[in-house]
């Protein structure tokens, strides 16, 4: 960018007027590769499924199955009767385990293919000078050394070095996060070449003008591309949920495997034969184990993540879900997603008075006084010395929604007339322009001269808006009232006042005076030159202030409020002026009305800010100047001390070192951009949310979620739901291990006891594959408990999803009562058909035994094997049956009825989950 | 458990097993220890409690006397004496030592059956020497005290009876085997429709017998059998209703069922041959799946040497 054109066109051998040739550019495209970037590595899909099929359960299940082929080989060579039982039950559990594989798998893809219609784009044109020729081609085959041609509206197709511009100007937020848009020349500026005007850059816009330039670098290689590359050199860390369905896989594992070998040796040791006892502990695998489970998690995961998705929140990976139910700090940008993103007039001042105006989304009308002349006068100018117009052929919308050619704030002007005044447009036919000076950053004013729409008035109308203080100083008069009182000290003062309130509430001032040229002086010929100025620019009237901000959503206070109430910090990171960042911080609640800064302290006792006690101020407003020079102490010093915490003028990297000194306190962090310049803070966040209408692809690709309306309060409807799904895993997980029980004790007391089994290995299946996942479904769908949005944030070390108190409720209380309630059922269903409990206790050997035929019962009859058989699998049935009657009434009768009645009570400490 | 991995992730054992700084033995202090352990024996209790007492409350339900539903075990399954591990006799007829357990088992067995186990005449009736009609002996209930039971003697069984010949023909590898219809209380067996039987069965009909008749499983061992003697009630080869129907162990403690004896006297040595054996009568069904409801089959194999 310090080369001269001449140098550049040496330099990529290309010719300005006619750029490359054909051949060339093919030649440069194939060692360059296309200008795209490339997109991350995905796994390999095979992988992918292989994962599915050997994590979590699985290998229990496929012990559980080898086990079953053995037992089944030993039999067969020994040439039992029947040992096909073995092999089935060995067949049945892989297909139990490459079932819920396929299960999770499809689930998972189907959850990544939304994202991979997201990330297919509209294929982009460039104009591109080759050949001597103009022509459009696709943007990937853009090589080093073509020339390119952007217009107003563009998207920057490469790095580019200007060589020509007229008046343009590039927006460069996806970048570097600055939200205004900033002229480009051919002019080299600055020695860093992300501050030198003389390029633009990949991926960002052109807003207006026109300019030609070299490209540089293409694809990966651009200054995007470098960014996107750190993004994916930044690790992926396991979501919260994994964590906790890998704590709670280990627990029941550790459950399963140690009652499993327990009981092997005891069933050694009580002289049952290996291969008995080895079919024992499948039995014990089996029961243990929540085939179900995992399943129903994945199922009640995408049921949330659908039930987001229709709240604008999409979620990319299922586990993402409950992350954010977990998060207790939001890093939220500002623009776009806490404000507007457009400039709103907020305030006026005339006739020394403040008055506030509607900046609410869909403004109809505005409510402030509007009888004063004063007013007639200020709409006048601010009608008319505007150079912004509405698209035509909108007149069917609301006028909040047209869409406007014009800079930021002339649309907030030309939107605030129309909304008061009506047809704006008609208004300035009415009163001709006859002169103009456009705003420039010299003078700093925009000024122009109107006929007015008084044929009896045959004046001319000077109306000028620019910044207030440049404004006045061009004034000897101001409107109070209609009338124009000479502007003495009282009256300036009385400005400098509300100048500095509105300017101190963050929002952009404009100052607007009028001035009625006299007739005699300038008739209707006069030639106005706007070169020459000559006409007069200084003694004229001072009419009033107005004054815009981009203003916050009408949701987001009430959000914040809920964050807050939740325990959640949030934290605004932007590059914006500190001072409009306090503002809408202010203004949204991220700093709440009592609470002061260090800087407000020491204005309000008047003390130098270093004598202020840093523990008073509970809020903070960081400028990226100051975060620079801190150290990572200080940095965590400001994220502990200070509950309300705003980041201004902050650059990309440091929204990283923020949420990394956001994670190194502990909290699990949700992280809201946009730019290009936001993915690396996206993908180290726990969660990141990337903005899906103003988004960018990388910001999208590098986040767990997408907000689709860009709305900062679809977050808290996020959190509320991975809360809510939090509390119903528990639930569903309470109710799983609660069965687990009521499988495991038939099993046992069969060994112990050798009564006949009460409950088949299949069988147990069947509940947990087939009957248990409904109901287990259905607790997704459970309401929220109301004091959901009260509670902090789970504690990531200490709320476990299984805990303690859950697995004591589950295995020792509630299970044994279901297992009670099934023996119950068991020892009746065979004192009916004639075996008493006395009779059934050591039976076992005797009972399986094909060779007898003629067992005798309680009453003296004889049971053929087949009859005994044919009872245990009624016996099976009437277990099965009472579980599933024992689940219905279990969770919500007892939970509701009998406990949950003293919380914070020893008893709801100890026994309750 | 869940408490320890949570708190002890970083090797705090010691600490988590005894406190001394709280005084907790595995994270809870004495007196929670104890609030717990008492709420376990109490909740435990209480449902031991609950379990003996619904368990009591479903026995008051049940008879002393029947069983509440029989649909599980009727109809009759057929089982022979000896039973020896498997439904299978191998022995060496030379060799005592090889069919000793049959013996013993069939021994066994018929030790009720003698003649001196059967003289009480409060236990014991008469019921005849041929097959007749049911003995209906009132309800099922102790009102009356015990029931009577028919006499069944172990001379019927000749050959077999073990009374003259106490090896049951096994040492001239001539084995018998004892079949039995399987007890049902109240069951009522129905003598069998004279055209549906074979007709070695049809040779020796009684209106009042439930006939058994043993052949060749498959049909090639058909010749390998030999002869088949049957030994029963009155010469009869079949269980002759008036011992029907049982009253159960309580009323009935010294039941005796009736039985026949098949005696193999020419059956062929060192092959095995499959026998099947089936009782007959129209409330006596075959099931594929049971293999034993209402015949059985049984493997001989009769070692020369």
């Amino acid at each position: 960018h310090k080369l001269s054109a001449s140098e550049l066109e040496e330099k990529y051998g290309t010719s300005i007027n006619k750029g490359l040739s054909s051949s060339r550019a093919a030649e440069i495209l194939a060692r360059d590769g296309p200008n795209s970037l490339t997109p991350p590595k995905a796994t390999p899909e095979i992988v992918k499924f292989l994962k599915q099929m050997v994590g979590g359960f699985s290998i229990l299940l496929w012990i559980g199955a080898v086990f079953s082929w053995i037992s089944f080989g030993i039999q067969f060579a020994q040439g039992a009767e029947s040992p096909f039982d073995n092999l089935y039950l060995g067949v049945v559990l892989a297909l139990v385990v490459i079932l819920t594989g396929i299960f999770a798998y499809y689930q998972e893809a189907k959850s990544t293919n939304i994202m991979a219609s997201f990330s297919k784009m509209i294929p982009q044109q460039a104009l591109v000078i080759r050949d001597a020729e103009k022509k459009e081609l696709p943007a990937e085959q853009l090589v080093v050394g073509d020339i390119v041609e952007i217009k107003g509206g563009d998207r920057i197709p490469a790095d580019i070095r200007l060589i020509s511009a007229q008046g343009c100007k590039v927006d460069n937020s996806s970048l570097t996060g600055e939200s205004e848009p900033q002229s480009r020349s051919c002019d080299f500026t600055h020695e860093n070449p992300l501050e030198t005007k003389n390029i633009a850059f990949y991926s960002t816009t052109c807003v207006e003008g026109t300019a030609t330039g070299i490209v540089i670098n293409t694809g990966d290689r651009t200054v995007i591309g470098r960014i996107a590359s750190l993004a994916s050199g930044v690790g992926n860390e396991k979501t919260p949920i994994a964590i906790e369905i890998e704590h709670f896989v280990y627990l029941v594992a550790g459950v399963a495997i140690s009652i499993g070998v327990l009981f092997f040796i005891i069933s050694v040791s009580m002289r049952y034969k290996i291969l008995d006892s080895i079919i024992f502990l499948i039995g014990i695998i089996v029961a243990n184990v929540p085939e179900g489970l995992l399943a129903t998690v994945t199922v009640s995961l995408s049921l949330t993540a659908k039930r987001m998705a229709k709240k604008n929140c999409l979620v990319k990976n299922l586990e993402a879900v409950e992350t954010l139910g977990s998060t207790s700090i939001i890093c939220s940008d500002k623009t776009g997603t806490l404000t507007q993103n457009r400039m709103t007039v907020a305030h006026l001042w005339f006739d020394n008075q403040i008055y506030s105006a509607d900046t609410s989304e869909d403004q109809t009308t505005q409510p402030f006084d509007q009888s004063s002349p004063s007013w007639t006068a200020l709409s006048k100018i601010v009608t008319l010395c505007n150079r912004a117009e509405f698209r035509p052929g909108q007149e069917n919308l609301p006028i909040m929604k047209r869409v406007v050619v014009g800079d930021a704030s002339e649309t907030a002007l030309l939107k605030f007339a129309e909304v008061i005044l009506g047809d704006v447009m008609s208004i300035r036919a009415q009163n001709k322009k006859v002169a103009e000076i456009p705003f420039n950053s010299t003078n700093k004013f925009q000024l122009s001269i109107h006929e007015t729409d008084d044929p009896n008035d045959k004046r001319f109308l000077l109306v000028m808006k620019g910044a207030p203080e440049r404004i006045l100083e061009r004034c000897s008069t101001i409107m109070i009232n209609g009338k124009e009182e000479p502007l003495d000290s009282e009256k300036a003062e009385a400005f400098q006042t509300a100048y500095m309130e509105l300017g101190g509430m963050g929002e952009r001032v404009l100052g607007f005076c009028h001035l009625y040229l006299p007739e005699n002086e300038f008739p209707d010929t006069y030639p106005f030159d706007t070169d020459s100025m000559n006409f007069p620019t200084s003694n004229l009237c001072f009419v009033g202030l107005l004054s815009m901000i981009d203003p916050p959503r009408s949701t987001v206070p009430d959000a914040v409020s809920k964050c807050r109430s939740a325990g959640i910090k949030v934290i605004m990171v932007t590059g914006d002026h500190p001072i409009t960042a306090k503002a809408i911080a202010k203004s949204v609640g991220i700093i709440s009305a009592t609470s002061e800064t260090v800087e407000d302290i020491a204005k309000r006792l008047n003390i130098p800010v270093e004598q202020v006690n840093r523990r008073e101020a509970t809020a903070a407003v960081v400028n990226g100047m100051e975060l620079k020079d801190m150290s990572l102490q200080q940095l965590d010093d400001i994220l502990c001390n200070h509950s309300e915490i705003v980041f201004a003028r902050t650059s990309p990297q440091q929204k990283l070192i923020i949420v990394e000194g956001c994670q190194r306190q502990g909290a699990v962090v949700a992280v809201t951009g946009d730019g290009v310049n936001d993915s690396p803070a996206l993908k180290k966040a726990d969660i990141g949310i990337a903005m899906g209408i103003a988004g960018s692809d990388a910001a999208k690709n590098a986040a767990d979620m997408v907000l689709l309306d860009d709305n900062f309060a679809s977050i808290v409807t996020g959190v509320e739901e991975g809360r809510l799904i939090f509390d119903n895993l528990k639930k569903t997980i309470a109710y799983t291990l609660t069965k687990n029980i009521a499988e495991l004790c038939p099993f046992l007391i069969y060994i112990i006891a050798s009564i006949p089994m009460p409950i088949g290995t299949i069988t147990i299946l069947f509940i947990d594959l087939g009957t248990d996942i409904i109901p287990s479904v259905a607790l997704a769908y459970e309401k929220a408990e109301s004091d959901i949005m009260n509670r902090r944030p789970r504690n990531k070390k200490k709320d476990r999803l299984v805990n303690e108190q859950l697995a004591v409720y589950s295995y020792l209380q509630i299970g044994i009562i279901q297992s009670v309630g099934a023996f119950v059922t068991y020892f009746t269903v065979y004192a009916e058909q004639g075996f008493l409990p006395s009779t059934l206790l050591g039976v076992r050997v005797d009972w399986e035994n094909n060779a007898i035929n003629d067992f005798e019962d309680s009453y003296g009859q004889e049971w053929t094997k087949y009859q005994r058989m044919y009872l245990q699998w009624t016996g099976y049935t009437a277990f099965f049956v009472i579980l599933q009657v024992l689940y219905l009434t279990q969770g919500r009768i007892i939970r509701k009825l009998f406990i949950r009645r003293y919380p914070g009570s020893w008893w709801d400490k100890n026994m309750y989950y | 458990m869940a408490r320890g991995k949570a708190k002890d992730g970083d090797g705090n054992w010691k600490k988590f097993i005894w406190n001394s700084e709280k005084k907790e033995l595995l994270g809870r202090t004495g007196g929670s220890w104890f609030k717990i352990l008492l709420f376990y024996v109490i909740f435990y209790g209480c449902l031991a409690g609950i379990f003996i007492g619904t368990i009591q409350v479903m026995l008051l339900t049940v008879s002393e006397f029947e069983p509440k539903y029989q649909d599980r075990v009727a109809p009759p399954g057929l089982t022979q004496v000896p039973q020896v591990q498997k439904t299978e006799i191998s022995f060496t007829a030379s060799d005592s030592k090889s069919y000793e357990p049959y013996v013993k088992n069939l021994e066994k067995f018929l030790k009720d059956y003698s003649a001196d186990q059967q003289t009480e005449n409060i236990v014991f009736q008469d019921c005849g020497e041929m097959p007749t009609d049911y003995k209906d002996r009132g309800p099922y209930s102790d009102a009356q005290g015990q029931k009577k039971v028919c006499k069944f003697k172990r001379e019927w069984l000749e050959n077999c009876s073990g009374i003259q010949d106490p090896t049951f023909g096994y040492k001239d590898g001539k084995p018998c085997i004892l079949v039995k219809l399987n007890r049902i209380i109240g069951f009522k067996p129905k003598a069998p429709v004279n055209d549906s039987l074979p007709a070695e069965v049809m040779a020796k009909y009684s209106p009042y017998l439930i006939p058994v008749h043993c052949a060749a499983k498959r049909e090639e061992d058909a010749d390998k059998i030999g002869t088949v003697e049957y030994y029963g009630m009155g010469g009869y080869s079949g269980f002759a209703l008036q011992y029907y129907p049982y009253y159960g162990k309580l009323l009935q403690p010294r039941y005796l069922q009736p039985l026949v004896a098949v005696q193999f006297t020419n059956l062929t040595y060192d092959v095995e041959v499959r026998v099947e054996c089936r009782a007959y009568g129209q409330n006596i069904q075959y099931s594929d799946k049971d293999r034993f409801q209402g015949r059985f089959d049984i493997k001989f194999d009769i070692r020369s040497s």
